[in-house]
């Protein structure tokens, strides 16, 4: 099916976004907010006025950011994995796990104290990042040493979060809801750390040896086995990487509120599977992915406001539109390719 | 389906599959029964095992008065006792049948219709019919992810049906077997309903069922939450429910304590349902074209079957089965459609991996996560440790159902499989069973 955005040209994100899918997307997205900044200048007491004060207001960027953070830095994760051809469904589990550990931490330490100069809510978000790397580590070794299944592996990595999580609550604070720390980190650093990250994977994919290695793992590892680099090594990097860039996100929510809630489908709710949706709906590129995850992340944030000034839209139907969104988006833009080998263990023939 | 043709005309990788679903079924369908069976085992095994670790070291960081626990030889006090934890979780499950630390293997006050086994059972019931939609997808090479999204709406579509029709009917058994056929119906076609939508998307828009199985399954959770708070709340209700429907349109618990909320009669009907379904997948045409578009679609397309068509019936089935979890959920367990519906459609997920995708051996498997939910409750009641245990067991099972390959390694580490390579592709023979079990979880217990 062609897509009549595709034809529109952008001259200076040529250079960086090479697919017609992701450009269609970002002339989409800034389309319907221009038209929105307009409609709402020229009539400030409509619906539409309303609607861009809300879109145009700092609260509304900053609970964005805020919810943004682990969509778009588990995607980034996830593009990782995937293009070295391991398909990391258990992002969501990977956020789960580094919400509480980083919690957890941060309460051990104790807010006021430090470790080495690090003050205690930084020190969690460390141990946030490395409780993640260290689960996807797990999956990495399982999935490459031992030929799991990349799918049920990761939905297992999911289910095991889903239940130490709040396991680990009851067993340290008496609840699968963990006190709150009364410190937060800001949604500032939220936000500068999935603009630098963005950029820095960006780079890394497209720029660097590693990049180059990492997607010939996923699309053809004879050929980078041939030139002497180890498929498996790669594999991992790449699998590890999601865990870093998931563990950051898993610590940047939780952190943003100070405290981990695991009751039911625990704090992460879901968004694991938005970043997955968010990458592909992004076809990889993690600019296409910071796109998808803003845009998720905002429709979020502006019903949250839309409820606050009374509008009767029952916040659940806003919740549903990104879900939507994107079966349709699967359904008539078309489908995103998956890297040829992804999903498939490669046998080294020594 | 065209890019997986291109990607398959390697005459040297005619095993190579295309799709994610259909790398994921290969394991499972190139293996043996026995080996699959065995790999379930050692899996659950090796799962109590680390399950066991994770007790003693959550039992050291605890905080409590007294050792529940001593480490012989070390003395090193924990919190939990791990033994006690599956003396509860696996006796208590059943009520309590085996007499522990009493004189006599089995206590003689126990009776099978008491209300722990009663709780299990109705676990087991919802599983078999959810674990039954994941598999027989599974089988047409659909990774359904959706059944949890298709058991909301059925069960949605059975509770309103059901009200909607019983003022018309007169109160009375007949009235009520009409009414749950009616509901069970309902709950089908909407289930069905639920399920066409991916299995369309994939066939004619080749759309990932994956993804769009997950995105319907929110969109369901949300529109049937909406459609109840603003249309179908029952009146003066505190949370967000239909109106009960009326008693005589539900399953009776024969024997069973009422509070148990189990129907033997489910049950049946899930009997059944294993049976018909293990009929219809290898023992008709449309089996046949289901499992051969399953393990290789382009084969399937090329003998004739419309693979289309097969994958939006897949699914359609798959959902309708899901569907009808939803209508027993609601006819037995709750007597109305309820916000938070519990989690029984990835629960099936896990259940199907665990049998193997085989609709007989979604009875045991259904049975042991009934076992875990029915003894969760029991530990949460008899000791201390956090009953979300049973939860991390659950993503233990999995994760080592889904490495045979690991335990492959295992075996021949203890130098018993070492009679011949085995390739991921050769089959376990089925003399090493027992030997290949035992192996696995020792090689388990070195690793955790």
């Amino acid at each position: 099916m062609r897509n009549p955005l595709a034809d529109v040209s952008i001259p200076v994100l040529d250079d960086l976004v090479e697919s017609d899918y992701v450009r269609s997307l970002i002339v989409g997205t800034v389309g319907v907010l221009g038209a929105l900044l307009v409609l709402g200048t020229l009539f400030p007491d409509s619906v539409a006025g309303d609607l861009s004060g809300i879109v145009f207001s700092t609260s509304t960027a900053a609970s964005t950011a805020r919810l943004a953070a682990p969509i778009v830095l588990a995607g980034l994760g996830g593009i990782f994995a995937e293009k070295s051809g391991v398909i990391n469904i258990g992002l969501e589990g990977l956020l789960i796990i580094s919400a509480f550990a980083s919690v957890y931490v941060a309460s051990v330490v104790g807010i006021g104290n430090a470790v080495l100069g690090v003050p205690a809510i930084w020190v969690g978000f460390l141990a946030g990042i490395a409780a993640s790397t260290a689960l996807a580590a797990v999956f990495g070794i399982v999935c490459i040493e031992f030929k799991a299944d990349q799918i049920i592996a990761g939905l297992a990595v999911w289910l095991i979060a889903l239940g130490l999580a709040p396991f680990m609550s009851t067993v340290f604070f008496g609840g699968v809801n963990t006190p709150n720390l009364g410190a937060r980190v800001s949604w500032r650093y939220s936000a500068v750390m999935v603009v630098v990250a963005t950029l820095a994977s960006w780079w890394a994919l497209n720029r660097t040896a590693f990049g180059k290695h990492l997607r010939a793992a996923g699309e053809n590892p004879k050929a980078l086995d041939t030139v002497g680099v180890s498929v498996s090594k790669v594999r991992h990097a790449g699998v590890l990487l999601s865990g870093v860039l998931s563990g950051v996100g898993g610590s940047a929510l939780a952190l943003s509120i100070g405290q981990f809630v695991g009751s039911g489908e625990t704090m992460v709710q879901g968004k694991g599977f938005i970043a997955i949706v968010a990458y592909l709906f992004g076809n990889y590129n993690p600019l296409g992915t910071l796109g998808a995850g803003v845009l998720f992340a905002g429709l979020d944030a502006i019903q949250i406001r839309l409820q606050q000034l009374g509008y009767a839209i029952p916040d659940t139907l806003v919740q549903t539109i990104p879900y939507v969104v994107v079966i349709l988006v699967l359904a008539l833009v078309g489908r995103t390719r998956l890297p040829e080998a992804a999903g498939e263990h490669y046998e080294t023939e020594d | 389906m065209s890019r997986s043709d291109a990607g398959s005309d390697d005459a040297g990788e005619s095993d190579r599959l295309p799709s994610i679903a259909r790398r994921v079924v290969a394991p499972f369908v190139d293996r043996t029964v026995a080996e699959r069976l065995v790999i379930s085992v050692a899996a659950i095994l090796l799962s109590i095992v680390v399950g066991f670790a994770i007790v003693l070291v959550s039992g050291r960081v605890a905080q409590c008065g007294t050792a529940a626990w001593t480490m012989p030889l070390t003395g090193i006090g924990f919190c939990y006792d791990p033994v006690e934890v599956y003396l509860v979780l696996f006796n208590g499950a059943l009520g309590y049948p085996f007499a522990v630390g009493e004189p006599g293997l089995f206590n003689p006050n126990w009776t099978p219709f008491n209300l722990s086994l009663g709780l299990t059972l109705s676990e087991t019931t919802l599983l078999i019919f959810t674990g039954l939609s994941v598999a027989v997808a599974f089988r047409a090479g659909l990774f359904n992810i959706g059944t949890q999204g298709q058991l909301v709406v059925g069960a949605l579509a059975t509770a309103l049906t059901v009200l909607a029709a019983a003022p018309f009917l007169p109160e009375g058994p007949v009235a009520g077997v009409a009414l749950i056929v009616v509901g069970t119906l309902a709950g089908a076609v909407g289930g069905g309903f639920w399920g066409a939508i991916p299995g369309a998307l994939k066939a004619y828009a080749d759309a990932n069922e994956v993804i769009t199985t997950i995105m319907l399954n929110f969109i369901a959770a949300n529109i049937a939450y909406v459609l109840v708070l603003e249309v179908f709340r029952a009146e003066g209700s505190s949370v967000v429910a239909t109106e009960y429907v009326p008693e005589h349109a539900r399953f009776l618990p024969w024997f069973f304590p009422e509070s148990s909320d189990f129907a033997l009669l489910a049950l049946l009907v899930g009997f059944g349902f294993i049976g018909g379904l293990y009929y219809l997948v290898e023992h008709t045409s449309f089996g046949y074209d289901l499992r051969t578009s399953g393990v290789q679609a382009a084969a399937a397309e090329y003998g004739g079957v419309n693979a289309k068509a097969t994958t939006v019936r897949a699914m359609t089935l798959s959902g309708a089965i899901g569907g009808v979890g939803g209508a027993v959920w609601v006819l037995m367990s709750e007597g109305r459609w309820l916000e938070s519906v519990p989690a029984l459609g990835f629960d099936g997920i896990t259940v199907s991996i665990l049998a193997g995708n085989n609709p007989l051996g979604v009875l045991p498997a259904a049975f042991l996560f009934g076992l875990l939910k029915g003894g969760a409750l029991e530990i949460g009641f008899r000791t201390d440790v956090p009953t979300e245990l049973v939860g991390v067991l659950r993503g233990l099972i999995i994760l080592f159902v889904a490495m045979p390959e690991f335990f492959r390694m295992a075996g021949r580490y203890a130098g018993l499989g070492s009679r011949g390579p085995r390739g991921p592709d050769a089959g376990g023979s089925g003399e090493t069973e027992p030997a290949d079990d035992a192996a696995a979880v020792e090689g388990g217990e070195a690793d955790a």
